[in-house]
């Protein structure tokens, strides 16, 4: 009766193992392989600068793409990233041209990116409009009134010491990539160690299931979209720090970068699976190609051409990944 | 003069990994003839009905319809057995909520004239449909404004329609109210009248001796008996489903034991009425029920679920008013749902989380889970019931139904819960895992938790309950307590 019925790992799940990380294995090759392409064809790809400015870009796509991992492991998604980033930029902008603190503009503009999130999270949890609608609404009617507010010109304010401090760099590290790597290490440390974090993977793994075990479904769905409008207020002082103005035009299309990084990294559409790292190593790699393409001095046009292939491209692996393991329990 | 049969199955075998689902079967039916299908779980009657339907095709033998056997193979039998006229009801709700229900009746094979759809003629003859039924639907209605009640007999409408040469029920009446099942009676009545041959699977006693000329008993996967319904007892009928069997276990019922949970008038119109019960320390109480009886109803008006329109729910002697199913879990109540894939396992997380989401609390330190913690409680759950997985971390999509089920009962052990509700948790489980998780509910009570035991299968009640309820019509029929509990009596009180 005492005997222990777990028996040594047999090589079954050896493999199953191996296949948990086989896409982050072959993240780290393509990366790999896109660093030897670009280094060999786009003059200055390997020099220290461009190295800088890759970390620069990637913490555009990478803090908000945080979050977004969270809102797609609980088989959620929030496409109102790009006109969140720049609304909340301009209304900082506004606070600042007004003469408002420093730290009360930012953090006025944190609280409102948490409240707008959750006004999505709130449509999705309690009054079940999918989440793709809710924030669909979010990402046209944020669009227009930053736009609207603005008349679509820059909203220009008095220099700041500590705000250009974090658009600049500390030993040649841009403040924006230490703030995205901060970030990054608590949103591993949530999502894999926290009750919180686990729940967000029981949600979107099986929702019913995890209702009936007692975990407050509508109160996570809440937060993961909360948690999405603070990382956009978060890109949106960044982006503030780096331009110098609230511009409503700004973060165009940041939503498509954010949610290829998280898939290309991994992450299941459905809900329920999906690793940080995956998403570091997607951000990465979408980061790499965008700059790579510009390097090589493509046509503007085409790069949105090759992105988009590279992208379905990598689903389609990913999807292949996940059958072969045979992880779906059917 | 030789009739022949509208269908015939010839010493037909299927055969699954590990299980024999028919073992050299000869079923054959008359133009005409309503035909009941009895047998308890597992005992081949939706393996029967799916060679029919072309859903399946035997191992060794053949299927006839009107004589001639199938022409096609593999998936285009569902389609040939259909354009041969045979049409089929099951369990599960077949409709697209978001069509009317004309169209749902003529799905797939929508009415035309000159190309376009013929709206007023698939109305009009859909509601020819539904007033056979003695339906006075608007047949213009979406699906979606039906009550599940409705929705079946459009369904049941929808398979009468034309002049099919086969109509298969699968338990249509189980979600009927009796107003209901008589109108299906008399339909069925009906379409035999015209030559349409019935197979009608059900464990309704009533409705059988009401509509049926034969019964057909299965069991393991053999037909037992085919007998005409006007002479045979239902208590041979009894005999014939559950055969030998031997009392493996003897149960020494529990007295004294202060009453943990209570229900006292609980109804839910037109589901339960009135139901009173008490669950004591240490008890196992069964609940024995046909589909459609009540069972489910009856849990989820206890654990908050559905808003009763009477009762009280008291728990360690005192009515809890508002009752929402978390704040019913925080009481010590656990829940393992009856479709354990939909509702129960979370399939990609491991079998460690699958057992310590029930309480975080207890595997984690200020606010950080703890690795060793969470793998130190999923050992004691998996060691003590005897869970065979490779590893803790395994994810549980991996492991056997049995295997799940373990888990499943498992993170209610983990969460210290001392009322256990456990919904039909041997159902899809081999013969091995389940009598371990009879020994599991066993050891459970004798550590003084209280567990309701829901099942379907009659013969394992006694194997388990200090006390079996029994639920019929939504009423609580009989009760039985160990170890005067005994199938045959049980069944025979659940079929009525």
């Amino acid at each position: 009766m005492t005997a222990s019925v777990i028996t040594t790992p047999i090589p079954r799940t050896l493999s199953g193992r191996l296949a948990g990380h086989v896409n982050e294995l072959g993240l780290i090759g393509i990366i790999v392989l896109l660093y030897a392409i670009f280094g060999f064809i786009s003059p200055g790809f390997l020099s220290a600068n461009n190295q800088v400015n890759i970390l620069r870009d990637g913490s555009a796509i990478g803090i908000a793409a945080w979050a977004q991992t969270l809102v797609i492991v609980a088989g959620e998604i929030d496409i109102s990233v790009g006109p969140m980033v720049a609304f909340i930029s301009v209304l900082m902008a506004f606070a600042l041209k007004w003469h408002m603190p420093l730290a009360v503009s930012l953090c006025g503009g944190l609280v409102l990116g948490a409240l707008l999130g959750s006004v999505a999270g709130v449509l999705r949890g309690i009054f079940n409009v999918p989440s793709f609608v809710a924030t669909l609404g979010l990402w046209s009617a944020l669009r227009g009134l930053a736009l609207f507010m603005t008349n679509a010109l820059p909203v220009s304010f008095d220099d700041n010491d500590t705000l250009d401090w974090i658009g600049d760099n500390v030993f040649g590290i841009p403040v924006s990539a230490v703030v995205m790597i901060i970030l990054f290490a608590i949103f591993v440390f949530v999502s894999r160690k926290t009750a919180l974090g686990r729940s967000v993977y029981a949600v979107g793994g099986n929702a019913s299931a995890a209702r009936l075990c007692g975990i407050n479904v509508t109160g996570i769905r809440i937060l993961v979209f909360t948690l999405s409008g603070l990382m956009a207020a978060v890109t949106a002082i960044m982006l503030l720090a780096r331009l110098g103005t609230g511009n409503a035009g700004a973060a165009s299309g940041l939503e498509f970068d954010v949610i290829a990084g998280v898939v290309v990294g991994g992450t299941s559409l459905t809900g329920g699976r999906g690793s940080m790292l995956g998403t570091l190593l997607g951000v990465l790699a979408i980061t790499v190609i965008g700059d790579g393409l510009v390097l090589y001095g493509i046509n503007s046009f085409v790069q949105d051409v090759v992105r988009g292939v590279i992208i379905v491209a990598a689903v389609l692996l990913n999807v292949a990944a996940a059958r072969r393991s045979g992880r779906a329990g059917r | 003069m030789i009739t022949i049969p509208v269908a015939e199955i010839r010493q037909a075998s299927r055969r699954y990994p590990g299980v024999v689902a028919l073992d050299r079967v000869d079923f054959a039916v008359q133009p005409g003839e309503v035909r009941a299908i009895l047998g308890k779980n597992g005992a081949g009657k939706s393996t029967l009905i799916r060679l029919l339907t072309g859903a399946e095709t035997p191992d060794d033998g053949t299927v006839l319809l009107a004589g001639e056997p199938f022409r096609e193979q593999g998936e285009g039998r569902t389609r040939e057995a259909a354009a041969r006229g045979l049409r089929a009801v099951y369990q599960e709700l077949s409709l697209v909520p978001s069509m009317s229900i004309a169209e749902n009746m003529f799905l797939g094979a929508w009415l035309r004239r000159s190309g376009m759809l013929d709206h007023a003629r698939m109305v009009f003859e859909a509601r020819q449909a539904l007033a056979r039924l003695g339906l006075t639907l608007d047949p213009s209605l979406p699906v979606s404004s039906l009550s599940p009640a409705a929705r079946q007999m459009v369904e049941i409408a929808r398979a009468f329609l034309g002049t099919p040469k086969l109509v298969i029920l699968d338990e249509p009446t189980s979600s009927l109210a009796a107003a209901e099942v008589d109108q299906v009676c008399a339909a069925v009545r009906d379409v035999a009248a015209q030559g349409t041959a019935v197979l009608y699977v059900s464990h309704r006693m009533s409705e059988i001796r009401r509509l049926a000329d034969t019964a057909t008993v299965l069991r393991d996967g053999r037909i037992i008996s085919t007998l005409p319904v006007a002479e045979a007892r239902t208590e041979d009928i009894v005999q014939m489903m559950l055969g030998r069997s031997e009392q493996a276990r003897q149960i020494t019922p529990q007295v004294g034991g202060r009453p943990l949970l209570s229900v006292q008038g609980l109804s839910l119109p037109p589901k339960l009425q009135s139901i009173s019960l008490d669950l004591k320390e240490g008890e196992v109480l069964g609940i024995a029920g046909l589909l459609g009886s009540g069972r489910t109803e009856l849990i989820e008006a206890i654990l908050g679920f559905t808003k009763p329109a009477a009762g009280i729910v008291a728990v360690d002697g005192k009515a809890i008013a508002r009752r929402g199913y978390r704040s019913m879990i925080r009481r010590g109540f656990g829940y393992t749902p009856e479709s354990r894939k939909e509702d129960g396992i979370i399939p990609l997380l491991g079998v460690d989380e699958n057992t310590v989401i029930t309480d975080f609390r207890r595997v984690d330190r200020i606010g950080v889970l703890s690795t060793s913690a969470i793998a130190r409680a999923t050992r004691g759950v998996v060691e003590r019931l005897h869970v065979k997985t490779a590893a803790t971390t395994t994810p549980i999509g991996t492991l056997s139904g049995g295997n799940q089920q373990k888990v499943v009962i498992g993170r209610w052990i983990h969460a210290r819960s001392r009322i256990l509700l456990l919904d039909e948790p041997t159902r899809g489980v081999d013969v091995e895992a389940k009598n371990q998780i009879y020994d599991i509910i066993r050891g459970l009570a004798r550590e003084g938790r209280a567990i309701l035991f829901v099942s379907s299968e009659i013969e394992e009640l006694d194997q388990v309950c200090d006390r079996v309820l029994v639920l019929r019509d939504g009423q609580i029929a009989e009760e039985h307590t160990a170890p005067d509990i005994d199938a045959e009596r049980l069944l025979a009180a659940c079929i009525g």
